[in-house]
């Protein structure tokens, strides 16, 4: 354009008389976690679309790094797997009792000790167990039982019980860590999860690719139009501004290819997103804390046996992806740290469709940098076998968590579990 | 203007109830509103009398997927051979969802049924249930502005629901909760209002409605499944002694439609959609008498909302939807989309922008349903996700197939029109409302343009940059909010 730019951006704002839209006050957050929307059979390629303007400005992505370079990488199960199918605890007699038809047989089992073992369909993570960077610790979870998936969720990610503050556990995590740039705490989907939601900024990507604003054009006016549009107060408000700050570094991950580590990424959802994670944390674009998900885990009907079922493809998509990941970052695995989360476990008794029902407690993995890796943690409380059975919790979920960032982070976690004493579980180094 | 007289636009007061209540408020469905006497007039016809007016373009879409007249075991069988997947035929359901909403001219029949068939969800992706999904589907609109004492049993005992929540396998033997909770949970009393005692009663009642998965798919009651003894579910109880389960299973989902703890769960529901995030307790608290005074019938709820103060002090408040935010603009930019030939034709690759966006219709991975909130919409990557389409549309570039955009030089009169004209009248016809000072700057910023400047058909923002102008009414607050 040959016109001046007419209005100099940042006078508009206090001028502008609309709107009431600027009055909605940040409310009661998201009922729900985040999931992992994208559907999975369509795709659309990026190369059928082509924009005649502009070019995307090369953003001068200025890498930081958390005083660790740590990053930590939460992988939510989502709806609730069954942690007795996949780290079985085959030492203990109720559970061929109560599993008659979908136990796993003691001999499929992979890197067993005396009481428990990997499901077999877990064997590409064998690599990373033997070589000590793969940990489980059994008989996770909640202080008390919650059913819901929708309530629990919340819950083990507010992970501050009986506060009725709007922040997440990562998102206090986050104001322990120096820095303010959004994407520091990043999310892999299409929605904040609620363990980021809060007073600190965020930033939510579907894909690596698509993290850029259409139409940017060299002369900033687009940007600078956006910025003076939603210069508000509201939720939408935030997530523009913090969409434009974030897709403005973002640049570097973008321009790093995926990776083509020897143990290719499982064609899955999760595939997808661990490869895009990967070129997130290599391009070194300062996410100390990168979230995710997967899906599929509420298996009230077709489990499955060990030849087959929801549980065994879902476990080796689990598997084929983490081993996956962890190829790909190569010596840079060491910086990463890589925790699973349920909302909460299966009942210990099968029901009649080859499935289980919602119970109580869980397995946690534990990968990557910093942990005592091959071997079984957490105190085994025994099951029992009635229809009411669950496997009960003998580790607070946020003692795992505690330790992982006290170690990686170095930071108190005072604040990121309030009024909580975290017991030891020495699953981290 | 090229189309010449400047867009007359309704009161602000009139204008927030057509848009909460419609995909888009455009001139077209401003004359409907005129026509029948004011907006208040047309939400009342728009309840109770739909058929009034004529809906035939929005009728004859449904023609441009053939398959979603098919029934189960065809469309398994075809699944099967793989003549075409069941997730190809959902994909087409969501394509005509979105279509039908693009034309309709019953916009608040077509808002119910997205809302009652989100908050009873069954997900269009599964691989069982899509075989009874369009049925579904159909079997809710049928009820959407009816009672829900007779949806929710229409819907409950529905194939696709079975299916979905594990009902349609469960038997006496070890019932499976599945239905049985999220029954209690997401259908009706809500979170925190149900005992487990109450989960496995509510399982067993609901043991013996069965569906002849990978086979046949028909529906069918076996006696011999259904656990019998006494049941005590929230304030029910039934001796249940007769194997054949469906009178219990009736009784039961009336019990549950007329609790006083279902109609503050729906309600809350309903204001958390139309009227704001967060809504006021008191307003919920209306509502539900509302409800409850009228045996649950949905239309004498919505006149209370309507009503309400808090709904008239609500405009603009409501973030759009993945596929709000798709349809609108659409129907803002005038968009003509024509019968598909291929997957990249507009009919058919609005699914994708959808999705792009966060969301294709019903296709929430969850039971509990797209979310009414708007936090869940207001994330980084919804932001850049909406600029995405909303460029695309604006310059026409995608989708290119049997679609039809309007012309930047058609916005423009022969003898010219200065810039602040221009946002108005683009205003006026996106937004339908006249351009506020915020939006004028935000558009001076976007092109360059000085307020006052005159704008021919040769200047460069006609020639090449007019996809700026629209995209920044587009990406603004008045357009992603309503």
């Amino acid at each position: 354009m040959t016109s001046p730019l007419a209005p100099s951006p940042g006078t508009g704002a206090s001028a502008c008389g609309c709107p009431e839209y600027t009055s909605l006050a940040l409310s009661r957050r998201a009922l729900l976690g985040s999931a992992l929307v994208a559907g999975g059979a369509i795709s659309l390629g990026g190369s059928t679309r082509a924009y005649a303007v502009g070019a995307s400005s090369s953003a001068s992505s200025s890498a930081r790094r958390s005083p660790t370079g740590a990053v930590l990488v939460v992988l939510s199960l989502r709806g609730a797997a069954d942690g007795l199918s996949l780290v079985v605890p085959h030492g203990d007699p109720v559970y061929y009792a109560a599993r008659p038809r979908i136990a796993i047989p003691h001999a499929a089992l992979l890197v067993p000790d005396a009481m428990f073992g990997l499901h077999p369909a877990m064997a590409p993570l064998t690599d990373l167990w033997t070589s000590g960077r793969l940990a489980a610790v059994h008989a996770t979870g909640m202080a008390t039982p919650n059913r819901s998936h929708f309530a629990a969720m919340e819950a083990v990610e507010d992970a501050a019980p009986g506060s009725r503050e709007r922040n997440g556990w990562l998102n206090r995590l986050l104001g322990e860590l120096p820095g303010s740039s959004p994407l520091q705490g990043t999310a892999m989907g299409g929605q904040i999860p609620t363990s980021l939601f809060g007073a600190q900024p965020a930033f939510v990507v579907d894909r690596v690719n698509g993290a850029k604003v259409a139409g940017a054009d060299a002369d900033g006016r687009r940007l600078a139009a956006l910025r003076h549009a939603w210069s508000g107060r509201t939720p939408m408000d935030r997530a523009v501004r913090d969409a434009l700050t974030g897709a403005q570094s973002f640049g570097a991950a973008r321009d790093l290819p995926a990776g083509q580590p020897a143990t290719a990424y499982p064609d899955s959802d999760l595939g997808r997103a661990l490869s895009d994670v990967s070129r997130i944390i290599r391009a070194q674009v300062g996410a100390d804390v990168i979230t995710l998900d997967q899906g599929d885990w509420d298996m009230h009907t077709d489990l499955g046996t060990v030849e087959w079922g929801d549980l065994q493809r879902n476990a080796g998509d689990l598997a084929g992806s983490l081993a996956a990941f962890f190829a790909d970052l190569g010596a840079l695995g060491e910086q990463v740290t890589l925790v699973t989360i349920s909302e909460f476990g299966r009942r210990v008794r099968e029901n009649d469709s080859y499935g289980t029902d919602h119970g109580f407690g869980n397995v946690m993995l534990v990968a990557g940098g910093g942990v005592r890796g091959g071997s079984y943690y957490g105190r085994w409380p025994g099951l029992s076998d009635t229809s009411d059975a669950d496997l009960l919790v003998t580790t607070d979920y946020r003692s795992v968590l505690s330790e992982v960032i006290t170690r990686r982070f170095g930071v108190s976690t005072a604040s990121v579990f309030p009024s909580f004493a975290p017991t030891p579980v020495g699953v981290m180094v | 203007m090229g189309r010449e007289r400047l867009v007359d636009v309704l009161p602000g007061r009139e204008r927030h109830l057509v848009t909460r209540f419609s995909y888009g408020l455009t001139p077209a469905l401003a004359a409907d509103v005129r026509k029948a006497g004011g907006a208040q007039a047309w939400f009342e016809d728009q309840l109770t009398a739909p058929t009034k007016v004529a809906d035939g373009p929005a009728e004859q879409v449904r023609g441009w997927w053939p398959d979603l007249d098919r029934g189960p075991l065809d469309l398994w069988k075809r699944n099967v051979s793989e003549v075409r997947g069941g997730w190809e035929v959902m994909g087409d359901y969501s394509r005509w969802l979105l279509n039908r909403r693009i034309r309709t001219r019953r916009p608040v029949h077509e808002k119910m049924t997205e809302f009652w068939e989100a908050m009873l969800h069954v997900p269009v992706s599964g691989d069982a249930q899509f075989t009874w999904r369009v049925d579904y589907g159909e079997t809710i609109r049928g009820h959407a502005l009816g009672r829900f004492d007779q949806l929710l049993p229409a819907a409950i005992t529905h194939p696709a629901m079975l299916i979905f929540l594990s009902a349609a396998t469960s038997t006496k033997k070890a019932p499976n909760e599945n239905l049985g909770r999220e029954l209690l949970e997401l259908h009706t009393l809500g979170v925190g209002n149900y005992t487990e005692d109450d989960v496995k009663a509510s399982a067993r009642i609901l043991t013996g409605w069965n569906v002849d998965l990978w086979e046949s798919w028909k529906a069918s009651y076996v006696s011999d499944d259904h656990w019998t003894g006494r049941v005590e579910v929230a304030g029910f109880s039934h001796r249940n002694k007769d194997p054949d389960g469906r009178a219990v299973t009736r009784e039961y989902l009336r019990h549950l439609a007329h609790h006083p703890r279902t109609a503050h769960h729906l309600c809350l529901r309903l204001a958390t959609k139309f009227v704001r995030q967060d809504p006021p307790a008191a307003l919920v608290r209306r509502l539900a008498k509302v409800y409850l005074a009228h045996d649950t019938a949905i239309v004498p709820v919505l006149q209370a909302l309507v009503a309400s103060k808090e709904f008239r002090a609500s405009a603009g408040k409501k973030l759009r939807d993945p596929s709000e935010d798709v349809v609108a603009t659409y129907r803002a930019l005038g968009v003509e989309v024509r019968r598909p030939h291929s997957g990249e034709s507009s009919a058919n690759a609005m699914l994708w922008q959808a999705e792009n966006i966060g969301l294709a219709p019903h296709a929430w991975p969850r039971p509990d349903g797209s979310p009414v909130d708007d936090d869940t919409w207001a994330s980084p990557a919804r932001a850049l996700a909406s600029m995405d389409v909303h460029w695309s549309l604006s310059g026409g570039w995608w989708p290119t197939q049997d679609v039809t955009y309007r012309m930047a030089a058609s916005w423009v009169p022969k003898k010219g029109i200065k810039f602040r004209d221009l946002v108005d009248a683009v205003s006026r016809e996106l937004l339908h409302q006249p351009a506020s000072k915020r939006l004028l700057v935000t558009a001076a910023h976007a092109t360059g343009c000085r307020p006052k400047e005159k704008i021919t058909r040769d200047h460069e923002l006609v020639k090449w940059a007019f996809p700026r102008l629209l995209a920044a009414v587009l990406d603004s607050p008045d357009h992603l909010a309503c």
